[in-house]
Protein backbone atom coordinates (compact mmCIF):
# COMPACT_ATOMS: atom_id res chain seq x y z
CA UNK A 1 0.00 0.00 0.00
CA UNK A 2 1.24 3.21 -1.27
CA UNK A 3 0.53 6.33 0.70
CA UNK A 4 -1.64 8.77 -1.53
CA UNK A 5 -0.74 12.58 -1.80
CA UNK A 6 -3.38 13.45 -3.84
CA UNK A 7 -5.68 11.69 -1.62
CA UNK A 8 -4.28 13.78 1.61
CA UNK A 9 -4.63 16.49 0.18
CA UNK A 10 -7.82 16.22 -1.22
CA UNK A 11 -9.29 14.84 2.50
CA UNK A 12 -7.79 17.92 3.98
CA UNK A 13 -9.63 20.52 1.83
CA UNK A 14 -12.61 18.60 2.40
CA UNK A 15 -12.17 18.59 5.83
CA UNK A 16 -11.66 22.02 6.04
CA UNK A 17 -14.80 22.57 4.50
CA UNK A 18 -16.59 21.32 7.82
CA UNK A 19 -14.00 23.70 9.66
CA UNK A 20 -17.21 26.39 11.04
CA UNK A 21 -18.87 23.53 12.31
CA UNK A 22 -15.88 22.38 14.33
CA UNK A 23 -15.21 25.93 15.50
CA UNK A 24 -19.04 25.97 16.77
CA UNK A 25 -18.53 22.95 18.67
CA UNK A 26 -15.57 24.31 20.10
CA UNK A 27 -16.73 27.86 20.44
CA UNK A 28 -19.53 27.16 22.32
CA UNK A 29 -19.12 24.97 24.96
CA UNK A 30 -15.89 27.18 25.70
CA UNK A 31 -17.95 30.53 26.40
CA UNK A 32 -20.13 28.72 28.11
CA UNK A 33 -17.63 27.12 30.07
CA UNK A 34 -16.48 30.00 31.23
CA UNK A 35 -19.04 31.64 32.56
CA UNK A 36 -21.07 29.20 34.20
CA UNK A 37 -18.03 27.31 35.22
CA UNK A 38 -16.71 30.38 36.72
CA UNK A 39 -19.94 30.91 38.46
CA UNK A 40 -20.12 27.02 39.93
CA UNK A 41 -16.26 28.06 40.67
CA UNK A 42 -17.20 31.33 42.94
CA UNK A 43 -20.28 29.54 44.15
CA UNK A 44 -18.20 26.75 45.99
CA UNK A 45 -15.61 29.35 46.85
CA UNK A 46 -18.04 31.30 48.89
CA UNK A 47 -20.32 28.07 50.53
CA UNK A 48 -23.24 29.32 49.04
CA UNK A 49 -25.93 26.92 50.67
CA UNK A 50 -27.43 23.93 49.19
CA UNK A 51 -25.82 24.49 45.78
CA UNK A 52 -22.23 24.28 46.44
CA UNK A 53 -22.77 21.02 48.22
CA UNK A 54 -24.81 19.93 44.90
CA UNK A 55 -22.11 21.07 43.06
CA UNK A 56 -19.08 19.19 45.17
CA UNK A 57 -21.13 15.75 44.52
CA UNK A 58 -22.32 16.93 40.79
CA UNK A 59 -19.15 17.71 39.47
CA UNK A 60 -16.38 14.56 40.32
CA UNK A 61 -19.30 12.20 39.85
CA UNK A 62 -19.70 13.65 36.29
CA UNK A 63 -16.03 14.01 35.63
CA UNK A 64 -16.04 10.06 36.09
CA UNK A 65 -18.10 9.35 33.07
CA UNK A 66 -16.10 9.37 29.55
CA UNK A 67 -17.66 12.08 26.89
CA UNK A 68 -18.29 9.19 24.14
CA UNK A 69 -20.20 7.65 26.72
CA UNK A 70 -22.08 11.45 27.65
CA UNK A 71 -22.61 11.59 24.40
CA UNK A 72 -23.66 7.90 23.16
CA UNK A 73 -26.47 8.45 26.66
CA UNK A 74 -27.76 11.78 25.64
CA UNK A 75 -28.01 11.01 21.97
CA UNK A 76 -30.57 8.14 22.77
CA UNK A 77 -32.63 10.29 24.46
CA UNK A 78 -32.88 12.63 22.15
CA UNK A 79 -33.56 9.94 19.51
CA UNK A 80 -36.25 8.70 21.49
CA UNK A 81 -38.02 11.85 23.29
CA UNK A 82 -37.20 14.35 20.82
CA UNK A 83 -40.80 13.96 19.05
CA UNK A 84 -42.79 13.49 22.80
CA UNK A 85 -40.85 16.91 24.00
CA UNK A 86 -42.39 18.83 20.78
CA UNK A 87 -45.29 17.09 21.10
CA UNK A 88 -45.44 17.74 24.73
CA UNK A 89 -45.22 21.89 23.39
CA UNK A 90 -47.95 21.70 21.01
CA UNK A 91 -45.13 22.43 18.03
CA UNK A 92 -45.48 20.79 14.27
CA UNK A 93 -41.90 20.01 14.21
CA UNK A 94 -40.45 16.55 13.95
CA UNK A 95 -36.76 15.29 15.10
CA UNK A 96 -36.14 15.91 11.32
CA UNK A 97 -36.27 19.60 12.20
CA UNK A 98 -33.55 19.81 14.62
CA UNK A 99 -30.15 19.62 14.17
CA UNK A 100 -28.17 16.85 16.03
CA UNK A 101 -25.19 18.89 16.56
CA UNK A 102 -27.38 20.05 19.37
CA UNK A 103 -26.71 16.92 21.36
CA UNK A 104 -22.68 17.46 20.63
CA UNK A 105 -23.23 21.13 21.82
CA UNK A 106 -24.99 19.75 24.93
CA UNK A 107 -22.61 17.13 26.07
CA UNK A 108 -19.10 18.88 24.95
CA UNK A 109 -20.58 22.41 27.34
CA UNK A 110 -21.26 20.20 30.00
CA UNK A 111 -18.05 18.50 30.18
CA UNK A 112 -15.81 21.81 29.63
CA UNK A 113 -18.48 23.16 32.98
CA UNK A 114 -16.91 20.30 34.84
CA UNK A 115 -13.51 20.94 34.19
CA UNK A 116 -13.33 24.66 33.98
CA UNK A 117 -15.20 25.16 37.60
CA UNK A 118 -12.19 23.02 38.77
CA UNK A 119 -9.60 24.83 36.86
CA UNK A 120 -11.23 28.28 38.37
CA UNK A 121 -11.86 26.66 42.00
CA UNK A 122 -8.11 25.66 41.91
CA UNK A 123 -6.95 29.16 40.85
CA UNK A 124 -8.74 31.02 43.25
CA UNK A 125 -7.91 28.70 46.17
CA UNK A 126 -4.06 29.52 45.01
CA UNK A 127 -5.32 33.41 46.01
CA UNK A 128 -3.63 34.57 49.23
CA UNK A 129 -6.41 34.86 52.14
CA UNK A 130 -4.49 38.43 52.86
CA UNK A 131 -5.71 39.54 49.46
CA UNK A 132 -9.25 39.61 50.09
CA UNK A 133 -8.72 40.71 53.62
CA UNK A 134 -6.71 43.71 52.24
CA UNK A 135 -9.15 44.77 50.01
CA UNK A 136 -12.11 44.74 52.51
CA UNK A 137 -10.43 46.04 54.61
CA UNK A 138 -10.16 49.65 51.96
CA UNK A 139 -13.24 49.35 52.16
CA UNK A 140 -13.84 47.98 49.08
CA UNK A 141 -17.17 45.63 48.30
CA UNK A 142 -17.37 42.05 47.37
CA UNK A 143 -17.89 42.42 44.17
CA UNK A 144 -15.20 45.12 43.75
CA UNK A 145 -13.12 43.20 45.46
CA UNK A 146 -13.50 40.41 43.43
CA UNK A 147 -13.74 42.25 40.19
CA UNK A 148 -10.61 44.57 40.65
CA UNK A 149 -8.36 41.97 42.90
CA UNK A 150 -9.26 38.66 42.68
CA UNK A 151 -10.38 37.84 39.07
CA UNK A 152 -7.33 39.29 37.37
CA UNK A 153 -4.94 37.27 39.20
CA UNK A 154 -6.76 34.04 39.10
CA UNK A 155 -7.36 34.31 35.48
CA UNK A 156 -3.11 34.43 35.07
CA UNK A 157 -3.31 31.58 36.98
CA UNK A 158 -5.46 29.91 35.21
CA UNK A 159 -4.57 30.63 32.04
CA UNK A 160 -1.83 26.93 31.46
CA UNK A 161 -4.88 24.95 32.54
CA UNK A 162 -6.91 26.44 30.24
CA UNK A 163 -4.25 25.51 27.56
CA UNK A 164 -5.10 21.93 28.41
CA UNK A 165 -8.85 22.33 29.10
CA UNK A 166 -9.51 23.83 25.21
CA UNK A 167 -7.30 21.62 23.33
CA UNK A 168 -8.55 18.96 25.35
CA UNK A 169 -12.02 20.13 24.02
CA UNK A 170 -10.81 20.39 20.44
CA UNK A 171 -9.62 16.80 20.51
CA UNK A 172 -13.47 16.44 22.22
CA UNK A 173 -15.03 17.37 19.36
CA UNK A 174 -13.42 14.52 17.49
CA UNK A 175 -15.49 12.22 19.01
CA UNK A 176 -18.80 13.85 18.07
CA UNK A 177 -17.92 12.09 14.78
CA UNK A 178 -19.69 9.02 16.48
CA UNK A 179 -22.95 9.83 16.61
CA UNK A 180 -22.73 11.21 13.04
CA UNK A 181 -22.46 15.00 13.68
CA UNK A 182 -20.45 16.34 10.63
CA UNK A 183 -17.55 17.60 11.26
CA UNK A 184 -13.40 17.72 10.27
CA UNK A 185 -13.42 14.14 11.14
CA UNK A 186 -16.55 13.05 9.31
CA UNK A 187 -15.31 15.69 6.56
CA UNK A 188 -11.92 14.39 6.07
CA UNK A 189 -13.36 10.71 5.22
CA UNK A 190 -15.55 11.86 2.35
CA UNK A 191 -13.31 11.65 -0.28
CA UNK A 192 -11.92 8.49 1.70
CA UNK A 193 -14.67 6.39 1.29
CA UNK A 194 -14.93 6.53 -2.26
CA UNK A 195 -11.31 5.63 -2.88
CA UNK A 196 -11.19 3.64 0.29
CA UNK A 197 -8.09 5.50 1.24
CA UNK A 198 -8.71 5.63 5.03
CA UNK A 199 -5.81 6.24 6.28
CA UNK A 200 -5.07 9.33 4.19
CA UNK A 201 -8.20 10.61 5.33
CA UNK A 202 -7.75 10.22 9.05
CA UNK A 203 -3.60 11.47 8.63
CA UNK A 204 -5.10 14.32 6.98
CA UNK A 205 -8.13 14.86 9.84
CA UNK A 206 -4.96 14.65 12.61
CA UNK A 207 -3.03 17.76 10.26
CA UNK A 208 -6.34 19.79 10.83
CA UNK A 209 -6.28 19.19 14.25
CA UNK A 210 -2.87 19.32 14.96
CA UNK A 211 -2.69 22.83 13.37
CA UNK A 212 -5.87 23.69 15.24
CA UNK A 213 -4.14 23.03 18.58
CA UNK A 214 -0.91 24.22 17.98
CA UNK A 215 -3.28 27.20 16.88
CA UNK A 216 -4.94 27.94 20.47
CA UNK A 217 -1.24 27.08 22.25
CA UNK A 218 0.15 30.41 20.25
CA UNK A 219 -2.97 32.58 21.46
CA UNK A 220 -2.80 31.29 25.01
CA UNK A 221 1.12 31.56 25.23
CA UNK A 222 0.31 35.54 23.86
CA UNK A 223 -2.36 35.77 26.25
CA UNK A 224 -0.06 34.88 28.91
CA UNK A 225 2.50 37.03 28.46
CA UNK A 226 0.00 39.56 28.67
CA UNK A 227 -2.08 38.79 32.07
CA UNK A 228 1.78 37.50 33.38
CA UNK A 229 1.46 41.27 34.49
CA UNK A 230 -0.77 40.21 37.08
CA UNK A 231 0.77 37.54 38.62
CA UNK A 232 1.43 38.18 42.44
CA UNK A 233 5.08 38.47 43.68
CA UNK A 234 6.14 37.09 40.16
CA UNK A 235 6.26 40.52 37.86
CA UNK A 236 9.73 41.17 37.23
CA UNK A 237 11.13 44.29 36.17
CA UNK A 238 11.72 43.20 32.89
CA UNK A 239 8.55 42.16 31.68
CA UNK A 240 7.08 45.13 32.49
CA UNK A 241 9.22 47.08 30.28
CA UNK A 242 8.80 44.74 27.49
CA UNK A 243 5.26 45.56 28.64
CA UNK A 244 4.93 49.32 28.57
CA UNK A 245 1.94 49.13 26.09
CA UNK A 246 -0.26 47.35 28.75
CA UNK A 247 -2.72 49.46 29.78
CA UNK A 248 -1.92 52.95 29.96
CA UNK A 249 -2.02 53.91 33.89
CA UNK A 250 -0.64 50.08 34.47
CA UNK A 251 2.51 50.98 33.19
CA UNK A 252 3.12 54.48 34.32
CA UNK A 253 2.22 53.39 37.69
CA UNK A 254 4.89 50.37 37.14
CA UNK A 255 7.29 52.79 35.35
CA UNK A 256 7.10 55.46 38.45
CA UNK A 257 7.51 51.97 40.73
CA UNK A 258 10.24 51.06 39.46
CA UNK A 259 12.09 54.81 39.00
CA UNK A 260 11.60 55.26 42.59
CA UNK B 1 -39.17 7.55 31.35
CA UNK B 2 -41.28 4.21 30.69
CA UNK B 3 -39.87 2.23 28.03
CA UNK B 4 -36.91 3.55 27.54
CA UNK B 5 -35.13 2.47 30.84
CA UNK B 6 -36.16 0.10 33.40
CA UNK B 7 -34.21 -1.06 36.38
CA UNK B 8 -34.98 -4.48 36.07
CA UNK B 9 -32.72 -4.58 32.82
CA UNK B 10 -30.25 -2.97 34.66
CA UNK B 11 -29.46 -5.60 37.03
CA UNK B 12 -29.74 -8.11 34.53
CA UNK B 13 -27.35 -6.45 31.83
CA UNK B 14 -24.83 -5.90 35.00
CA UNK B 15 -23.26 -9.56 35.21
CA UNK B 16 -23.15 -9.28 31.18
CA UNK B 17 -21.35 -6.31 31.11
CA UNK B 18 -18.42 -6.58 33.89
CA UNK B 19 -16.50 -8.67 32.83
CA UNK B 20 -15.69 -6.70 29.48
CA UNK B 21 -14.46 -4.30 31.70
CA UNK B 22 -11.03 -6.35 31.70
CA UNK B 23 -10.16 -5.24 28.08
CA UNK B 24 -10.50 -1.62 28.81
CA UNK B 25 -7.96 -2.52 32.57
CA UNK B 26 -5.65 -4.72 30.14
CA UNK B 27 -5.56 -1.53 27.69
CA UNK B 28 -4.69 0.93 30.39
CA UNK B 29 -2.54 -1.28 31.95
CA UNK B 30 -0.48 -1.63 29.16
CA UNK B 31 -0.49 1.78 27.95
CA UNK B 32 0.78 2.40 31.84
CA UNK B 33 3.67 -0.05 32.15
CA UNK B 34 4.69 0.92 28.72
CA UNK B 35 4.14 4.37 28.55
CA UNK B 36 6.10 4.83 31.91
CA UNK B 37 9.23 3.12 29.99
CA UNK B 38 8.87 5.23 26.34
CA UNK B 39 7.98 8.39 28.32
CA UNK B 40 11.63 7.87 30.41
CA UNK B 41 13.41 7.19 27.32
CA UNK B 42 12.08 10.45 25.79
CA UNK B 43 12.21 11.72 28.46
CA UNK B 44 16.44 10.84 28.64
CA UNK B 45 16.72 12.31 24.83
CA UNK B 46 14.78 15.88 26.18
CA UNK B 47 17.35 16.15 29.09
CA UNK B 48 20.80 15.28 27.22
CA UNK B 49 19.16 17.43 24.31
CA UNK B 50 20.54 14.16 22.35
CA UNK B 51 21.11 16.03 18.43
CA UNK B 52 18.16 14.64 16.02
CA UNK B 53 16.94 13.09 17.94
CA UNK B 54 15.45 15.89 20.19
CA UNK B 55 13.81 17.46 17.29
CA UNK B 56 12.01 14.37 16.52
CA UNK B 57 10.82 14.50 19.73
CA UNK B 58 9.82 17.62 19.73
CA UNK B 59 7.57 17.08 16.74
CA UNK B 60 6.14 13.78 18.30
CA UNK B 61 5.28 14.98 21.54
CA UNK B 62 3.19 17.78 19.65
CA UNK B 63 1.44 15.85 17.59
CA UNK B 64 -0.08 13.57 20.29
CA UNK B 65 -0.95 16.41 22.53
CA UNK B 66 -2.15 18.05 19.14
CA UNK B 67 -4.31 15.21 17.85
CA UNK B 68 -7.74 13.68 19.54
CA UNK B 69 -6.80 9.64 20.67
CA UNK B 70 -9.98 9.03 18.28
CA UNK B 71 -7.68 9.79 15.02
CA UNK B 72 -4.73 8.41 16.26
CA UNK B 73 -6.51 4.97 16.94
CA UNK B 74 -8.10 4.77 13.56
CA UNK B 75 -4.57 6.58 11.70
CA UNK B 76 -2.96 3.41 13.77
CA UNK B 77 -5.49 0.78 12.52
CA UNK B 78 -4.88 1.82 8.82
CA UNK B 79 -1.42 2.87 8.86
CA UNK B 80 0.12 0.73 10.78
CA UNK B 81 0.22 -2.29 8.22
CA UNK B 82 0.66 -0.07 5.69
CA UNK B 83 4.09 0.51 6.98
CA UNK B 84 5.13 -2.91 8.81
CA UNK B 85 3.93 -5.55 6.25
CA UNK B 86 6.33 -4.06 3.44
CA UNK B 87 8.63 -4.67 5.87
CA UNK B 88 8.33 -7.89 7.64
CA UNK B 89 5.97 -9.23 4.84
CA UNK B 90 3.45 -9.68 7.11
CA UNK B 91 -0.61 -8.99 6.73
CA UNK B 92 -1.21 -7.32 10.04
CA UNK B 93 -4.56 -5.91 9.74
CA UNK B 94 -5.77 -9.43 9.15
CA UNK B 95 -3.15 -11.80 11.74
CA UNK B 96 -3.46 -9.04 14.95
CA UNK B 97 -6.28 -8.74 16.87
CA UNK B 98 -7.59 -5.00 16.75
CA UNK B 99 -6.87 -5.01 20.88
CA UNK B 100 -2.72 -4.99 19.96
CA UNK B 101 -3.28 -1.92 17.54
CA UNK B 102 -5.18 -0.81 20.59
CA UNK B 103 -2.19 -1.01 22.57
CA UNK B 104 -0.08 0.03 20.20
CA UNK B 105 -1.59 3.62 19.83
CA UNK B 106 -1.95 3.97 23.50
CA UNK B 107 1.34 3.22 24.54
CA UNK B 108 2.50 5.90 21.71
CA UNK B 109 0.10 8.24 23.15
CA UNK B 110 1.31 7.80 26.55
CA UNK B 111 4.91 8.14 25.97
CA UNK B 112 3.91 11.20 24.62
CA UNK B 113 2.18 13.03 27.69
CA UNK B 114 4.30 11.22 30.23
CA UNK B 115 7.54 12.53 29.34
CA UNK B 116 6.20 15.99 29.31
CA UNK B 117 4.74 14.98 32.63
CA UNK B 118 8.56 13.74 33.78
CA UNK B 119 10.03 16.26 32.10
CA UNK B 120 8.62 19.16 33.87
CA UNK B 121 8.52 17.59 37.19
CA UNK B 122 12.21 17.46 36.94
CA UNK B 123 12.61 20.69 35.69
CA UNK B 124 10.09 21.65 38.50
CA UNK B 125 13.48 20.69 40.91
CA UNK B 126 15.12 23.98 42.26
CA UNK B 127 18.60 23.79 40.45
CA UNK B 128 19.68 24.82 43.75
CA UNK B 129 18.92 21.19 44.73
CA UNK B 130 21.50 19.59 42.01
CA UNK B 131 24.34 22.09 43.35
CA UNK B 132 23.92 21.24 46.98
CA UNK B 133 24.04 17.80 46.24
CA UNK B 134 27.28 18.06 43.50
CA UNK B 135 28.43 20.30 46.70
CA UNK B 136 28.63 17.68 49.30
CA UNK B 137 30.75 15.33 47.02
CA UNK B 138 28.42 13.23 45.11
CA UNK B 139 28.35 12.04 41.52
CA UNK B 140 25.89 13.17 39.10
CA UNK B 141 24.20 10.45 39.05
CA UNK B 142 23.58 9.82 42.93
CA UNK B 143 22.32 13.37 42.94
CA UNK B 144 19.95 12.39 40.37
CA UNK B 145 18.99 9.43 42.25
CA UNK B 146 18.70 10.72 45.85
CA UNK B 147 18.19 13.89 45.85
CA UNK B 148 16.02 15.42 42.27
CA UNK B 149 14.27 11.60 41.66
CA UNK B 150 12.50 11.32 44.86
CA UNK B 151 11.03 14.88 44.64
CA UNK B 152 10.41 14.73 41.21
CA UNK B 153 8.18 11.79 42.04
CA UNK B 154 6.58 13.70 44.47
CA UNK B 155 6.03 16.81 42.22
CA UNK B 156 4.97 14.66 39.04
CA UNK B 157 2.56 12.17 40.80
CA UNK B 158 -0.85 14.86 41.22
CA UNK B 159 -0.90 14.96 36.79
CA UNK B 160 -0.11 11.14 36.61
CA UNK B 161 -3.27 10.69 38.44
CA UNK B 162 -5.09 12.54 36.37
CA UNK B 163 -3.04 11.18 33.54
CA UNK B 164 -3.86 7.40 34.69
CA UNK B 165 -7.19 8.48 34.51
CA UNK B 166 -7.84 10.07 31.29
CA UNK B 167 -6.04 7.15 29.69
CA UNK B 168 -8.77 4.76 31.58
CA UNK B 169 -11.53 7.51 30.03
CA UNK B 170 -9.78 7.25 26.36
CA UNK B 171 -9.98 3.13 26.96
CA UNK B 172 -13.86 3.54 26.47
CA UNK B 173 -13.17 4.31 22.05
CA UNK B 174 -10.90 1.38 21.43
CA UNK B 175 -14.69 -0.11 20.62
CA UNK B 176 -14.39 2.17 17.32
CA UNK B 177 -11.51 -0.21 15.89
CA UNK B 178 -13.64 -3.27 17.00
CA UNK B 179 -12.32 -4.57 20.29
CA UNK B 180 -15.60 -5.60 22.18
CA UNK B 181 -14.87 -4.16 25.11
CA UNK B 182 -17.59 -2.93 27.70
CA UNK B 183 -18.54 0.00 25.17
CA UNK B 184 -18.24 -2.76 22.26
CA UNK B 185 -20.34 -5.35 24.68
CA UNK B 186 -22.90 -2.35 25.61
CA UNK B 187 -23.45 -1.55 21.50
CA UNK B 188 -24.26 -5.57 20.69
CA UNK B 189 -26.54 -5.65 23.58
CA UNK B 190 -28.56 -2.80 22.46
CA UNK B 191 -28.72 -4.31 19.11
CA UNK B 192 -29.69 -7.44 20.37
CA UNK B 193 -32.37 -6.43 22.55
CA UNK B 194 -33.13 -3.06 21.39
CA UNK B 195 -32.55 -1.29 24.56
CA UNK B 196 -29.15 0.07 25.28
CA UNK B 197 -29.46 3.25 27.43
CA UNK B 198 -29.09 0.68 30.36
CA UNK B 199 -26.19 -0.84 29.36
CA UNK B 200 -24.46 2.65 28.64
CA UNK B 201 -25.87 3.51 32.65
CA UNK B 202 -24.13 0.58 33.46
CA UNK B 203 -21.05 1.65 31.84
CA UNK B 204 -21.22 5.31 33.09
CA UNK B 205 -21.56 3.93 36.61
CA UNK B 206 -18.71 1.71 36.35
CA UNK B 207 -16.36 4.56 35.11
CA UNK B 208 -17.19 6.83 38.07
CA UNK B 209 -16.86 4.45 40.41
CA UNK B 210 -12.97 3.54 38.27
CA UNK B 211 -12.24 6.87 38.27
CA UNK B 212 -12.95 7.94 41.64
CA UNK B 213 -11.64 5.12 43.01
CA UNK B 214 -8.49 6.15 41.40
CA UNK B 215 -8.29 9.78 42.04
CA UNK B 216 -9.07 8.80 45.85
CA UNK B 217 -5.79 6.31 45.36
CA UNK B 218 -3.47 8.72 44.02
CA UNK B 219 -4.54 11.65 46.49
CA UNK B 220 -3.37 9.17 49.74
CA UNK B 221 -0.52 8.52 48.02
CA UNK B 222 0.26 12.11 47.12
CA UNK B 223 -0.68 13.15 50.87
CA UNK B 224 1.51 10.15 52.21
CA UNK B 225 5.18 11.52 49.69
CA UNK B 226 3.86 15.08 50.74
CA UNK B 227 7.47 14.53 53.36
CA UNK B 228 8.62 18.10 51.75
CA UNK B 229 5.66 20.23 53.38
CA UNK B 230 5.48 18.77 56.27
CA UNK B 231 8.80 19.15 57.54
CA UNK B 232 9.10 22.41 56.19
CA UNK B 233 5.80 23.37 58.84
Amino acid sequence: MQIDVKAIFESFVSGLTYLPKTLILILVPLSIGLVVGTSIALVRIYKVPVLSQFFAVFIPVYQGVPIVVALMVYNLIYLMKTNDVLKFFGSSKTIADIDSIYVGLFALSLMMICSISEVMRGALLSINKGQYEASYSVGMTKPQTLRKIILPQVISIAIPALINTTVGLIKSTSIVYAIGIAEILSGALVPSSRKYTFFEGYLAAAIIYWILTILIELLYSYLEKRTSIFKTGKTENKKLWSLKCWRSNTSEKALAEMKS
Amino acid sequence: MGDLFSADRLVEEFPKLIPYLIENLKVLLWATVFGVILGLLITGVRMKKIPILYQITVVYISFMRGTPMLVQLLLIYYGLPAFIDPILGTNISREWPPILFAYTTFILNQGAFLSSIFYGAIKGVPSGQFEAGLSVGMTKLQTFRRIIAPMAVRIALPPFGSDFVGVFHNASLVYVIGVVDIMGRAKSIGSATGHVLEAYVIVALLFIIFSMGARALFGFVGNKLDYANIKVR
